[in-house]
């Protein structure tokens, strides 16, 4: 009787613990900088970033799993065209409209994970899902960097995971097809860095 | 072929230009040449960002009025005798119609600006479908260029505003309307006209101008100009003089009207 009950004690006990390995992170919004980069004009590679982006990651060094959702203000796009002088609007101003981005009615841009695999003992690809313009897609972010440790801002006392992730995408498939094909690109080129920090 | 198609001038003047040319002629027999403009600006649609109604956007629900405008026309012109009441119903339906395309948009935007510029869209939509069924329907030759004059002004606005998109949008108005009034210029004969011309041009160039509010930067007094377009049509002009004549005076009164409300939209386009 009594091995029965610290056997069944010990199998309630055994997500607890499982759930112990789970490490949870919140995104650093001031560190996490999404970026972005796509043809113009057949002669050039421009590149814009978002300035806000928030979210949480979580990671399971044992069992190798993990999890990643991130949200994108999409109103915070950048590409530095910010002064209008003697034209309408400026860049930034057009990308915002809903020519690009439509940041009035789709004020975010989110990707979640449905997979993470490692190489070793770090993260190395994430699979999952990109959210824009309302359209869900597959995206796979790849993990370039990775590093885990104390925060020397912090002496150490909060732990932190830091990084950076490429991926890319058509953004024909999320139906935000101006410029194309000619004038700007379809495929799009993710850089970001990212930091988490543990709770 | 494919750059050809892709250029903004093909798309948005040449094109819609092209089909609303053919088929005002093609359909001239049947009485329904005020279909062009429709098919003039779905071309046009079709070209720039393709047929998708999915996710169902504020844009793609421009389109799908676009689409229902000249249907109701229609049941206006054959099935229906245009009445006041019908016209206000039409005016109410348009103004609803507006608000759902953007309010969902709308409602979100700081302070009482939900209500300025749905009110605003309300208003033009509402006036325009109101003024156009009422006074413009059974003159083919105004009502094309009141289309010219609106579908101009409002891309102008548009681009203006920061939107290519729309601004593209307003110009195949535009051009759908040219193409309408061609015809009728160079054979001197007045079309059918009706109100599936007329609904067409006033609901799909009212909301092409309050996307450009609700999606972009156009500022709200410049819709309220825009839907007074319409107006500029009705001014006298000489009913003995030749078709071209009357449509190009008429047009002329109609451009005043749009080029004030662009004059309006591009100062405060200097103010980041």
């Amino acid at each position: 009787m009594l091995k029965a009950s610290i056997v069944g004690l010990a199998a309630l006990a055994l997500p607890l613990a499982a759930a112990a390995d789970v490490e949870n992170y919140v995104i650093d919004p001031t560190h996490t900088v999404p970026y972005f980069e796509t043809d113009h004009l057949g002669f050039a590679t421009m590149r814009g970033r978002f300035d806000r982006a928030s979210g949480k990651f979580s990671i399971d060094h044992a069992a190798k799993t993990g999890s990643l959702e991130i949200v994108v203000d999409t109103s915070t796009v950048s590409t530095g065209d910010t002064e209008r002088g003697s034209r309408p609007r400026t860049r930034d101003e057009h990308l915002r409209s809903a020519d690009f981005f439509n940041t009035a009615e789709f004020p975010q841009m989110t990707f979640k994970s449905s997979a993470v695999k490692f190489a070793g003992d770090n993260p190395d690809t994430v699979q999952g899902s990109l959210t824009l313009l309302g359209v869900t897609k597959p995206l796979t972010l790849k993990i370039i960097r990775w590093k885990c440790g104390p925060d020397i801002r912090t002496q150490g006392k909060r732990y932190q995971c830091g990084g950076n992730a490429t991926g890319s995408f058509k953004r024909s498939d999320f139906g935000m097809k101006y410029g194309l094909p000619t004038a700007i690109g379809d495929e799009v080129s993710l850089w970001m860095s990212f930091y988490g920090f543990r709770q | 072929m494919q750059e050809f198609l892709a250029n903004p001038a093909v798309q948005g003047g040449v094109a819609p230009l092209a089909i609303a040319l053919v088929l005002s002629l093609g359909l001239r027999p049947l009485k329904l040449e005020g279909l062009s403009l429709v098919a003039a600006f779905i071309g046009s649609v079709y070209l720039v960002s393709g047929l998708d109604f999915m996710p169902l956007t504020s844009t793609r629900k421009l389109v799908v009025l676009a689409i229902a405008a000249p249907v109701v026309g229609l049941l206006v012109d054959f099935a229906f005798k245009p009445t006041r009441i019908g016209a206000a119903f039409i005016a109410i339906a348009a103004a609803a119609g507006a608000l759902w395309a953007f309010w969902p948009v709308l409602s979100h935007k700081p302070g009482n600006m939900p209500w300025l510029l749905g009110g605003s869209a309300v208003l033009a939509l509402a006036f325009l479908a109101g003024f156009a069924l009422l006074r413009l329907a059974e003159d083919s030759v105004r009502a094309g260029a009141a289309a010219l004059a609106l579908g101009l002004g409002a891309g102008i606005c548009s681009v203006l505003s920061a939107s290519v998109l729309y601004g593209t949008y307003g110009i195949a108005v535009a051009a759908g309307a040219g193409g309408y009034l061609l015809p009728q210029m160079i054979l001197g004969r007045k079309s059918q006209g009706g109100a599936s011309f007329a609904l067409t041009f006033a609901i799909t160039g009212g909301l092409i101008a309050a996307g450009a509010m609700t999606l972009a930067q156009l500022p709200w007094y410049c819709v309220l100009v825009l839907a007074l377009v319409p107006i500029g049509a009705i001014l006298p002009a000489p009913r003995n003089a030749p078709v071209w004549l009357q449509a190009v005076l008429v047009s002329i009164y109609s451009f005043i009207i749009a080029g004030a409300a662009c004059v309006l939209a591009w100062p405060s386009s200097q103010q980041p």
